[in-house]
């Protein structure tokens, strides 16, 4: 073999474990949650195996070849663009059949290719007997059992790849049925020679036929229409054999195939109702999964607060005391102010960040882990119908709880691109895990954890009201809700760490520079009393509009970067410890500030990611949409004080 | 466990023709019969595992006109569909010895 690196795709149905396993050979590097369409985009990474280097890529899941989601086009690209060396099909066993048509699928192609059987605890759980013997002389692939979330099996795995890439074996495509098939050879006959042909042309013809309906077609006619003329009577022959229509009866043909194969390499012996399944019809109870989802969310964000706010109260005592012990003993000069500064952006993120972002990470990683983001969707669905979208904008609501960015990403799952502008623009006015945190230690810590609550209340109810006007302005029914609810999971502790660990990384590293960036900057300027040409400038606004002290104006500058600076910045400004915040400004005040900050333009991560996604048009209807939103509603909380 | 699933245990004979997934009982056996609607929503479902002829069950539904939850008793699969979708399907009831 020459020295180029070897690509090796994970492909695999929604939800089958590809990330947990990329991740158990190339460490924490993917996110993974039990939500089929967790990831949306692909991700890659070089390594190590008995001193070879590979390059493994773990793809969205896709159920077929046919692509019909954005994310499932990403799949496409990569097998058919740049041909990958080696496919690992990854399958959760406990869903063999309906996942080994993927497989028949894949095996037309023809490329080198290695089964994986995950989630062999779950299939043994479930009482299937798999015989990877009898699957491995079926199928004419290697076949290996794995537990991704322990890390088992990996070793064996990445043995075959070696041996395989190095033996170069391809397999043999799967036989359909002799009419079906001999239509197939029929139409390989009439390729043209310039026909771009994929894989091979056996794969090519099958996807031809397949393309009816879809906008390929259009493209053969106009570009062959003497081979279109013969792909038409090709398929209207196969639909005849079934009286159904020809990319059924294709599919059809693979499901038969596939059934035979479960039929033949598993056994199935009945298993009793698990405890999940148990919790799974009280969670998806028609009245009490409402109750429950309500309590759920309730009870986290107590339980949040109860953790996080001693942990507050004892963790800002050391940061205040050095801040008092600086100003004491330096005054007021430019390094006593850089360092002031410095001390109230490290302990900012260290004692009011902290307390409260990792129990809601955690939290967050174990209601994903065990599969309750698609069922949230399947109970608010109706709620959803009612403010013009449908139960899959739920979960990538929730996940927005958690931060704006991947929840933005994640859109992608949506099948109308209407649907998908709504919720992103929509998800900015989701308070993050960032945001929460300010919430809970600033209104929840100062003014008591009703105050918080209402907050939320308030927050969610400017959602739906800006969804129900969205969802009239872009008129167009939605198509109706197709979600796949996958199998409750009971998340382990050691994936849910990672997670935490992962997400808080990149918090520490994306966050913190800015935090302290923005305090030494503050200091910097308001020592060169620049932060007042700044606040005469926004004092219309500020102190005319909302009512507020002229001099946190210059904080909503730095809430361009991240909402938390701001309200971090709010003490820096005006010049108080975080106790004595309520001594300067009155409750109206504070809450009116948190509003406006809160829905104020999306910080520039946000901003970046819509841009990217969805254009440049919706990610400046957005920064319209918040600002304007965040001047009404902080003026409307303004207003609420002053009359009751 | 409880009570909407109650019905599972007691099983009523059922005769008739073809009805939609939204007019069935939960927990009874029925065969996919047809899948109206357009191309896009038939290769969607067929994607998702669920065939002509498959053995599907109500599983479920959420309150206020929300989706219905349905089981493909063939590949052990649950989707939820929204009652536009669900009224698409049809079924009929499953042959007496696979009840
Ligand atoms: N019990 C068990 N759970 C697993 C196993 N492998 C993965 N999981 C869990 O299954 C869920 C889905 O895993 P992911 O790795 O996110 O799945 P994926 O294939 O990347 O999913 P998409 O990106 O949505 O296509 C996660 O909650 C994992 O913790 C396994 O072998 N056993
Ligand atoms: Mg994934």
């Amino acid at each position: 073999m020459n020295d180029r690196v070897p690509v090796i795709v994970f492909i695999g149905q929604p939800n089958c474990g590809k990330s947990t396993l990329f991740n158990a050979i190339a460490g924490f590097k993917a996110q993974t949650s039990n939500f089929p369409g967790t990831t949306v985009c692909h991700a890659h990474s070089q390594v190590v195996w008995k001193n070879r280097v590979y390059s493994i890529v773990d793809l969205p899941g896709t159920y077929s070849l046919t692509p019909q989601e954005p994310q499932e086009k990403v799949v496409l690209t990569h097998i058919f663009g740049e041909k990958p060396d080696l496919i690992v099909n990854v399958i959760d066993a406990s869903l063999l059949c309906r996942s080994l048509e993927l497989t028949v699928e894949l095996l037309e192609l023809e490329y080198p290719m290695v089964v994986v059987l995950n989630m062999m605890d779950l299939a043994e759980k479930k009482g299937m007997k798999i015989d990877p013997v009898a699957l491995e002389n079926k199928l004419g692939v290697p076949v290996i059992k794995t537990v991704a979330t322990r890390g088992q099996g990996t070793k064996e795995l990445m043995d075959r790849v070696e041996k395989i890439l190095a033996e170069q074996t391809t397999p043999r495509h799967l036989r359909y049925s002799g009419e079906v098939e001999g239509r197939i050879k029929k139409l390989i006959e009439m390729l043209p020679a310039d026909f771009p042909v994929i894989a091979n042309p056996r794969f090519t013809a099958i996807r031809a036929i397949e393309a009816e309906t879809l906008a390929v077609d259009k493209f053969f006619l106009e570009n062959n229409p003497e081979f279109k003329k013969g792909l038409d009577r090709v398929r209207q022959e196969i639909s005849a054999l079934r009286e159904a229509p020809a990319y059924e009866v294709l599919a059809a043909e693979r499901h038969h195939l596939a059934l035979k194969i479960f039929e033949d390499c598993c056994r199935v012996r009945h298993a009793r109702l698990s405890s999940l399944e148990k919790l799974d019809s009280l969670i998806m109870h028609p009245v009490l999964g409402l109750f429950l989802l309500l309590l759920i969310f309730a009870g986290m964000f107590y339980l949040i607060f109860r953790v996080g706010s001693p942990l507050e109260a004892w963790l800002l005592k050391p940061w205040e005391a050095l801040r008092l012990g600086i100003q004491e003993r330096y005054g007021h000069n430019l390094p006593a102010e850089l360092l002031v500064g410095l001390v109230q952006g490290v302990g900012g993120g260290v004692a009011i960040v902290f307390p409260y972002f990792i129990p809601l990470l955690l939290l967050m990683g174990f209601l994903e882990d065990i599969g309750y983001l698609a069922r949230a969707g399947f109970l608010m669905d109706a709620f959803m119908h009612r403010l013009g979208l449908h139960g899959k904008s739920v979960p990538l609501f929730i996940l927005g709880f958690g931060c704006n960015v991947p929840a933005i990403m994640a859109t992608r799952i949506l099948e109308s691109r209407r649907d998908r502008i709504i919720t992103a623009l929509l998800i900015p006015f989701i308070p993050c895990a960032a945001r929460t945190t300010i919430i809970l230690a600033l209104v929840a810590f100062l003014l008591g954890p009703w105050w918080a609550l209402g907050f939320y209340f308030l927050n969610l109810v400017v959602v739906a009201v800006l969804s129900s006007i969205l969802t009239r302005v872009f008129k167009y029914s939605s198509p109706g809700l197709i979600l796949e609810i996958p199998s409750l999971k009971w998340p382990s502790p050691k994936n849910i760490l990672q997670k935490t660990y992962f997400n808080l990384k990149e918090f520490v590293r994306f966050a913190w520079p800015i935090l302290i960036a923005g305090s030494l900057l503050l200091s910097f300027l308001s020592f060169l009393h620049f932060d007042r040409l700044v606040n005469a400038v926004l004092t219309p606004l500020v102190s005319g509009l909302l009512g507020l002290p002229s001099s946190l104006g210059v904080t909503l500058l730095f809430g361009f970067l991240r909402k938390e600076l701001s309200l971090l910045m709010m003490f820096q400004a005006l010049g108080v410890s975080y106790g004595q915040l309520l001594s300067v400004i009155n409750r109206a005040q504070l809450l009116t500030f948190v509003t406006f900050v809160n829905f104020f333009i999306p910080c520039l991560s946000t901003l970046a990611i819509l841009w990217k996604e969805l254009g440049r048009r919706v990610a400046l209807i957005s920064v319209v949409l918040n600002l304007s939103l965040a001047v009404l509603v902080s003026w409307l909380v303004r207003l609420a004080f002053a009359l009751f | 466990m409880f009570g909407h699933k109650k019905d599972r245990v007691e099983s009523p004979p059922i005769v008739g023709g073809v009805c939609s997934l939204l007019e069935i009982p939960h927990g009874h056996k029925f065969r996919i019969a047809e899948i109206n609607g357009g191309a896009g929503l038939h290769r969607r479902l067929l994607a998702l595992g669920f065939h002509r002829g498959d053995l599907v069950a109500l599983d479920g539904e959420a309150l206020l006109g929300g989706p219905v939850l349905v089981k493909n008793l063939n590949s052990d699969t649950r989707i939820a569909l929204g009652r536009s979708i669900a009224r698409k399907i049809l079924v009929e009831p499953a042959d007496e010895h696979e009840r």
